[in-house]
Order: structure tokens, then sequence, then C-alpha cells
């Protein structure tokens, strides 16, 4: 019974990183209706600015966060306007194209600079945790659930409340109405994207937190954060939320059974999601539209 | 003379030369130094350039025809290779024998697959598809039985050589044979009532399925048709490099390789595919330094021209994707010119 507890609490603080990737991921697809490939070589650059900050001047790690928001706004602003805006109305298989393209840029030019090493953040509370009875609670995925639960609040203020927010969900419901009432769909769309880019950079600052990094490392968060988007259900952060804890659960599940149960990770979580795609397309959350 | 006939005289005494050269040649030449023929590396690349031929051609039937963005077609080579790889290695079959076996076992599998996942439409099937071609080759890997990996596990599976001479010869042959294959198989689809079929799915699947056609069995079709094409490329690869393990028959870069190579040429055409691939192949060799003629890149030192090359190949990604979105056979075809005005009108086509 403890274990199982135990992997309960594990499975959802596991969930808290791919609440962080799912959400930016969801609300770029929901909105823009691109699947972003880049969106791994996002996470991984938000990384590498966590690290990089830990390393050089020995911040906080978790006080640099809002720094990889910031900073990954920004290239996400950039990125959008610039070369993802010229293939808004192609098919999807050129968005798919693009951001493949511009994950390779990404990636390759992190290898460039950083080189193919592991590069890991180690605070002086890692490896220390919360001990209740036999069940333990490590500080560091514990602070990292709560620290993407309030990405996802956060996000989810800024879409619902603030005008630029209102904009974007006008824009999603109806492009062209949200055109005509004088929305600047450029704009918009940039920022959409870089609200996107900035939760990726967040859920990067968390993952340099719980495993070494490398410039390909986020590769594997671009599939995750697909199935957990399609496990929630597209176009509500709260349905990601449920999604990316569900994720979380599965995969810590599927590990613990016995046998080669670990390897075959990645292959339980896309077979659970053809799952879902085939007998529930709008997700454990979503409704049909 | 028009610039089409042109290209197409060029491209049919080359395609001559690299066919025809080596059978007559290659033993002198090598020892007299001939361009192309003097390098046996050449051979190697030429046959890996057929074999994304056929990739690139076997996706389009799928994903340029039927208008469905398959992303995990390299689950299909993977298949055709362990399939004649285990059939040589374990059951000693000769390869010839286990070779047709690739392409039914690929259908197959694609079939069995396809009938749930061609239910799905747009970036659903897209990212089912790719979910499908990675977990493929994580299940390949890690099978066992009875304790034992069933597939070779981690450490792959070793093919006995077969005994032939020129073996690479022999394989560049026979993979150019598959891409041929490949090729006659688009043009028959094209011209038939399947096609028709397909393309009417493409353009508008509630349409068509008014007017008749069996939708399921149609998408079912043309995936099985794709994944039998890359089933076989994967069948001769395995003996070809008589080493396989889930690098090199489940590589991820090749589901977005053979779509820009299908893309680069023109997707929906008999050869724009092939041409794409030819293009996009020697560029990444040439970027990649392996090409016998290659040469040094300005400011980039050998040991991170690896890393500048994807880079360059990820920048070409977003080029050809913005300003050449119908694919480089408009151009030798003779159906537009390259102009400033293409690239504007192309921009401006699918721009915000």
């Amino acid at each position: 019974m403890a274990d199982f507890v135990q992997l309960v609490i594990l499975g959802l603080l596991a969930g808290g990183v791919y609440v962080a990737v799912g959400v930016g991921f969801g609300l770029v697809w929901g909105v823009l209706n691109i699947v972003n490939l880049a969106h791994g070589a996002l996470v991984i650059v938000g990384g590498y600015i966590t690290w990089q900050l830990f390393s050089a001047l020995h911040l906080d790690p978790f006080l640099t966060l809002p720094i990889d928001a910031v900073a990954l706004f920004v290239l996400g602003y950039a990125l959008q306007r610039g070369v993802i805006n010229r293939i808004i109305r192609a098919p999807l298989l050129f968005t798919f194209l693009l951001t493949f393209g511009v994950n390779l840029v990404i990636v390759n030019i992190l290898l460039m600079v950083f080189g193919s090493d592991f590069r890991s953040v180690t605070t002086s509370y890692s490896g220390q945790g919360l001990e209740l009875g036999s069940i333990v609670i490590p500080y560091i995925r514990l602070a990292s659930l709560a620290a993407a639960i309030l990405l996802a609040v956060g996000l989810a203020f800024v879409l619902n409340r603030t005008r630029i927010g209102l904009a974007i969900q006008a824009i999603s419901s109806d492009r062209d109405a949200a055109q005509l009432v004088g929305i600047d769909l450029r704009h918009a769309y940039a920022v959409t994207y870089g609200l996107g880019a900035a939760c990726a950079g967040v859920a990067g600052g968390l993952i340099a937190l719980i495993q070494a990094i490398t410039p390909t490392a986020g590769e594997p968060y671009t599939l995750q954060a697909f199935v957990v988007v399609i496990l929630g259900g597209l176009g509500r952060v709260s349905a990601t939320v449920v999604g990316g804890l569900a994720f979380g659960l599965v995969e810590v599940f599927a590990q613990s059974i016995p046998g080669s149960g670990s390897v075959f990770a990645n292959a339980i979580a896309f077979g659970l999601m053809v799952l879902v795609l085939v007998t529930r397309p709008q997700g454990l959350m979503g409704r049909l539209r | 003379m028009s610039w089409r006939r042109v290209f197409m005289i060029l491209g049919l005494v080359v395609a001559a030369y690299a066919l025809l050269a080596p059978l007559t040649s290659l033993d002198p030449a090598q020892s007299a130094g001939v361009p192309l023929l003097a390098d046996r590396l050449w051979f190697r690349i030429a046959t890996f350039i057929a074999m994304f031929i056929v990739m690139a051609t076997a996706w389009n039937i799928i994903g340029g025809i039927t208008g469905y963005a398959a992303f995990g077609n390299v689950a299909f080579f993977g298949i055709g290779a362990y399939t004649t790889g285990m059939l040589i290695a374990k059951a000693k079959w000769p390869f010839l024998a286990a070779l047709p076996f690739a392409p039914v076992v690929a259908a197959l599998f694609a079939a069995l697959v396809g009938l749930p996942l061609l239910r799905l439409r747009g970036h659903y099937f897209a990212v089912a598809s790719l979910g499908v071609g990675v977990a493929v080759g994580e299940l390949v890997q890690n099978i066992d039985y009875n304790g034992q990996p069933l597939f070779g596990g981690a450490s792959g599976l070793f093919l006995p050589i077969y005994a032939v001479d020129n073996r690479g010869l022999f394989f560049f042959y026979v993979m150019v044979a598959a891409a041929a294959l490949a090729i006659a198989v688009t043009w028959w689809v094209l011209r038939s009532r399947f096609g028709y079929g397909l393309i009417a799915i493409r353009e508008n699947e509630e349409a068509a399925s008014v007017l008749g056609v069996n939708t399921t069995a149609y998408k079912v079709a043309a995936f099985a048709l794709a994944a039998a094409l890359t089933g076989l490329a994967g069948g001769i690869f395995s003996q070809w490099n008589v080493f396989i393990n889930q690098d090199n028959a489940f590589p991820i870069e090749y589901n977005v390789q053979m779509i820009l190579m299908a893309l680069l040429g023109g997707t929906g055409t008999v050869f724009g595919p092939a041409a794409g691939a030819v293009l996009l192949q020697l560029l990444i060799q040439f970027l990649g330094g392996s090409l016998p003629m290659s040469m040094n890149l300005p400011f980039v030192s050998d040991a991170a021209r690896p890393i500048v090359a994807q880079v360059i190949l990820g920048v070409l990604l977003v080029m050809v994707v913005i300003f050449v979105p119908r694919g480089v056979i408009d151009f030798f075809g003779g159906r537009t010119r390259l102009s400033l005005a293409y690239l504007r009108r192309s921009l401006r086509e699918t721009s915000l």
C-alpha cells in the first residue's frame, strides 16, 4: 500500500514537468494550429539559461525561471514574427517541416556553443526530501510541481483576464472575425508563440534541475508534450494540467512494471496516446468542437 | 529547344552514365582514377541515394497523392530490414528468398495500424504515425523471449555477408531496381482508377466518399503500398549493410528527410520525389564532407563541420518551405521560371 501511495506521489510529481512542457505546446497548437516540433529545443534553451546563470552567477535555479520565461518570450516572439508567420496559411505539413528546421538550427547552435557534454544543476538541497513515514517526497520535485502549477495558473490568467489574452482567444475561435474587429493578427500570433516559448523556457529550467541536459535532450519532450496535450484535450490550460499529471502517473506506473517495464515507457505512452486518439479524440477533459 | 527538353536529355545522360559506366569499366576505371568510379565510397553514396528515392517516392503515395502526412514511415523501413535480417541471420534463408517477405510484412503491419490510424486527420494522424514509428523501434530492440532478446536486442543483428562478386555494385543495382519499381508503381497509381480515388480523398474526403470512393479501403491500400516499397528498401539495406540495430534501421531523421525530399522535388508527381532525393542526399553528403569530390567550407573547422552542416540543412529546410512550397520540379518541368516574382508570390500566398 505504501508502495502504491509512493508511486502515485512520484507520478504526480513527475507530472509537474509534463504540465510545464505541455501548456506552452498546447497553447501554440490550439491557437496557431501549429504542431511545434521546435518546442523541445526551446525547452532546452531554457535549461541552458538556468544552467549558465547557476554555474556562472550562482543564482538559485528557481530564481532563474522568470529570466528563462522573459528570454524565451523574446526569442519566440521574434521567431513567429520573422519566420513562422510567413507560412501560417500553408498546409500543415509545411509548419511541421518549418518547425523541424528551426529545431535543427537551435539544437546545433547549442551544440556549437555548449558542446555535447552533460550539464547538470546541483543545489545544496538536491537529493533531500520530505519523509512521511515510509514515503519520501524529494523537495526539488515538489517545488517543480508547484512551479508548474503556478505557470499554468499564470498562463490561464493571461489568457482569460488580459486584453491580449482575450485577443488570442478570439483568434483561436475565428481568425477572420478577430481580424475584422481590429486585432493585429501578426502581433497577437507572435505573442501567442512567445507565451508558448516562455512556458517552454520555464519547463527547461525545471528539467535542468532534475536531469542532466545536453542540446539534444529536448527531443523526447516534444513528443511527450504532444501526448500530454492529446491526453488532456486541446484548447484549455486546465485540460493540459490534467493530461500532464495523468502522463506522469502512467509513466511512473509503467516503469514500475517488473521485468522490462522501464524500457517500454515510450511505447506505452504512445500506445496510450493512439488509444485515446482513436477512442476519445477530444481527450480526457475535452469537449467536442 | 525548351529548357524542359534540355533538362530531360541532360538527366538521361547522367542517369545512363551512373547506371551503365560501372558495369563496363569498374576495374580499369579504378586503376586509371576516373572521377566518381575511382572511389568505392561513391557506390555507397549512390546506393544510399537510390534507397532514399525508394523511400521518398513511397512516402509520396500516402503523403503526396493521398494527402495524409505520414511521419512514421521509417517504421516500415525498419520492419522490412528486420524481417529480411531475421530470415537470413536466424532462419539461414538465402537473401533473394528472404527479400520478398520484407514488403509483405511491412504492408501487413501498415494495414493493421492503418485501420485505426487513418481515421485520424491532419496533425493527429501525423503525430500518431510518428508515435508508431518510435514505438516499433523501441519494441524491436527490447522484446525478449525466454530471457533472450528476440531481435538481437541492443547489440543489433549481424547478417552473414552475401557472397557475390562486386558486392557494392550488386547492391547498387538491386537498390536502383527498387527505385525504378517505386517510380513505376507511382506512374501506374497516377493513371489508375485507384489513383484518382486517392487524389479525390486528398482534395475533399467527404465528397470522395459521396461519389462512391471506399475511402477507408483506398487509404489503407495506399498506406500499405507505401509501406511495402519502404519495407523493400529496408530489406535490401539489411543485407547490404550486414549489420542492423535500432539506430540504423529506425532512424527518426529519415522520417523528415523523405518528406523533405518529396516536398523539395514536388509532391504528387512521378519524378519529383526522386529528383528531391538526389538533390538533398547529395547536399547532405556534400555538407557532411563525405562526398569524394567535396571541398572545404570557408571558416569552418573539420570538427565543427557536421554541426554546421546540420545548421545549414535546417536553414535550407526553412527556406524551401517558405519560398518553394511546390517543389523544384516546377522549374525543371518548364511550368514556371525561377524568378524573384515567383519567390515573392509564394511568400505572399502563405503569409499572414
